[in-house]
């Protein structure tokens, strides 16, 4: 019914995405089939070494309309390869939206037409992986001044995960305490989740000072 | 005169839940903002790396306690990428139902707790009325009032009970009608005009590099929406188009954020009546709980090195779960479940959106972005 952007124009627009990010050395691009319960979703991923990054997020900005920095992860893969220690995956989108234009003092809102989107309005998915290696300070090229909205998805990351932003302003904990100890980021796979000291009340509703079954045991 | 800082919170009407604004000031005038989160923070993403696949569900619907529907399919979209189930296509109409329903309630609930952050108490009571028409609603999928563990990772929990449609129909009917109330109750209210008029402004290109989405987003007079722009569920199927707003030269005000909302909820109301009439089998018929129709066999393991992804049209913007299987036991929890949460980025840019403003404005520009401090401290 033309309500929604067709699965094939958007791949058209991963291929030729991927056409373009594959010149750029250390970038190994494709394009990958997600599905959304029944609809098939195209997608471009790529591998990014930590040293093109930076210069692949500044090409993707400004080359191929790239205007929206969704989400970052960060994860830890402590029995993963050397190479593979740490990896920052970078969800990003096209989204095409422009600023509508003022005609006479009025604004005109911008409505996209979804089966009629085309080249830089065609939303887009991007799924870029950075693999980092084995160290205690893991570290990658900060896209916040770039994408504005990275600003904070890379401090949570730092302060969850523990991967810091080169270049980052302002990095500080945001979800845990000011006061949490230096070197604590919860994501990271040595710390386990655990029942604390304390029995909780509906625990010990009869008054037995009946403990949970697993009590003691790291969760 | 001297500025200085005063923190706004964690107490404080304006947050809607627990957080800390703190507001640099010059007189009465703004001069910079920074806000303070983690208040409520519960290790949800840790949570979620010792638990089944199918356990996680209930966590998801718990990080907001608005749209709790919404949070649970959109981690459902992405656990069924990483499982790669297909789902039937009437257990996706009936999960549309779900969501948009959802939608109303939780703008209904925005719209209510917005009226009382600028000085009009009355319209709490009368969005707060309507919202209970939709919970019962959701009640009646869900079994629960707020939290409805609804969604299967395949299909949905329990088909639409027998009458649902009826009820559901006559419901929005009169929901569409009151609608109306709502409108005259606030535009008609010189207080609600002179407070959310020309205050917060807000361009749309500022607002995508800076990630905010969905209904602030398309305040601004574009319309950018996950669901035609991304597909899922059956969007592609029904008839509809996200509604955008005339936004002035300076960019979408307070205002037109209420204004885009409202025009949201005919919206889904509209979605959710199309979606009654369209769906396979038709709506009155009802089928057993794990009936195929409504619910695909999905397996509970997840092999090292897949993952799913899925971005979601929420209330507030733009969710997303991004999944990495290959976990505890062989893979039957997940190694890593990261969250996208639309307010966790959206808050920083409402405040800046202050900057500039009187103190007196402030609880009208952070009220009209829709905060919720479960999902954005998880």
């Amino acid at each position: 019914m033309g309500m929604t952007v067709s699965p094939d124009s958007q791949k058209a627009a991963a291929e030729a995405l991927v056409a373009a990010a594959s010149g750029i050395d250390g970038v190994d691009a494709e394009v990958a089939e997600r599905s959304s319960g029944t609809n098939p979703r195209y997608v471009v991923v790529a591998n990014a070494s930590p040293g093109s990054w930076r210069t692949l997020a500044e090409k993707l900005y400004s080359e191929h309309a790239v205007d929206h920095c969704s989400m970052v992860t960060g994860i830890h893969w402590p029995e993963g390869d050397a190479e593979r220690k740490w990896e920052v995956v970078y969800h990003l989108m096209r989204t095409g939206v422009r600023d509508p234009p003022n005609e006479n003092g009025i604004v005109r809102p911008v409505i996209v037409n979804p089966s009629k989107a085309r080249g830089a309005s065609m939303p887009l998915e991007l799924e870029i992986h950075v693999h980092l290696p084995d160290s205690t300070t893991p570290s990658v090229d900060s896209v916040q001044d770039i994408w504005v909205g990275a600003d904070w998805n890379e401090k949570e990351t730092w302060d969850l995960v523990g991967i810091d932003f080169d270049g980052h302003q302002g990095m500080r904990r945001v979800l845990q305490p000011h006061e949490t100890p230096k070197g604590y980021h919860p994501l990271q796979k040595q710390h386990h989740l655990r029942y604390h000291g304390f029995v909780e009340m509906y625990d010990d509703a009869q008054g037995f000072m009946r403990k949970p079954a697993d009590v003691g045991k790291i969760k | 005169m001297a500025e200085m800082w005063i923190s706004m919170g964690p107490q404080h009407p304006m947050t809607h839940g627990l957080w800390t604004l703190k507001v640099k000031v010059d007189g009465e005038t703004v001069v910079d903002t920074e806000p303070d989160l983690g208040y409520i923070h519960r290790g949800v993403e840790k949570i979620c790396e010792s638990r089944d696949f199918t356990q996680i569900t209930t966590y998801c619907d718990r990080l907001c306690y608005a749209s709790a529907n919404t949070w649970s399919h959109a981690y459902i979209y992405a656990a069924e990428d990483l499982l790669e189930v297909e789902v039937p296509e009437r257990a996706e109409y009936i999960r549309l139902v779900a969501i948009e329903l959802q939608r109303v309630a939780s703008h209904l609930m925005w719209l209510g707790a917005y009226g009382p952050d600028i000085g009009n108490l009355s319209v709490m009571v009368w969005c707060l009325r309507e919202r209970e028409m939709m919970m019962d609603l959701l009640q009646e999928l869900g079994g629960s009032r707020m939290h409805y563990n609804f969604p299967r990772i395949g299909g949905v929990k329990r088909d639409l009970p027998y009458g649902f449609a009826q009820r559901a129909r006559a419901k929005l009917k009169l929901f569409l009608n009151r609608i109306q109330e709502y409108e005259a109750l606030f535009d008609e209210s010189t207080v609600f005009l002179v407070r959310s008029q020309g205050v917060g402004y807000a361009k749309p290109e500022e607002m995508v590099n800076h990630g905010v989405t969905g209904p602030n987003l398309r305040a601004g007079g574009v319309n950018y929406d996950i669901r035609w722009a991304h597909p899922y569920s059956v969007y592609s199927e029904l008839d509809w188009a996200p509604p955008v707003e005339r936004s002035s030269i300076k960019g979408a005000d307070c205002y037109d954020r209420y204004r885009v909302r409202v025009e949201e909820m005919r919206v889904s109301a509209s979605l959710v009546l199309q979606a009654l009439d369209k769906m396979p089998g038709g709506a009155d018929t009802y089928h057993e709980p794990e009936d195929p129709m409504i619910l695909a066999k999905a397996p509970s393991r997840a092999p090292e090195g897949t993952t799913g992804a899925h971005h979601f049209e929420d209330s507030r913007g733009e969710s997303m779960f991004y999944i990495a299987g290959g976990g505890e036991g062989r893979g039957k929890q997940p190694y890593r479940v990261s969250i996208r949460s639309p307010m966790f980025i959206t808050i920083p840019y409402a405040a800046k959106c202050m900057i500039g403003y009187k103190v007196a404005d402030i609880p009208a520009i952070m009220g009209s972005f829709d905060p919720c401090i479960g999902e954005t401290d998880r």
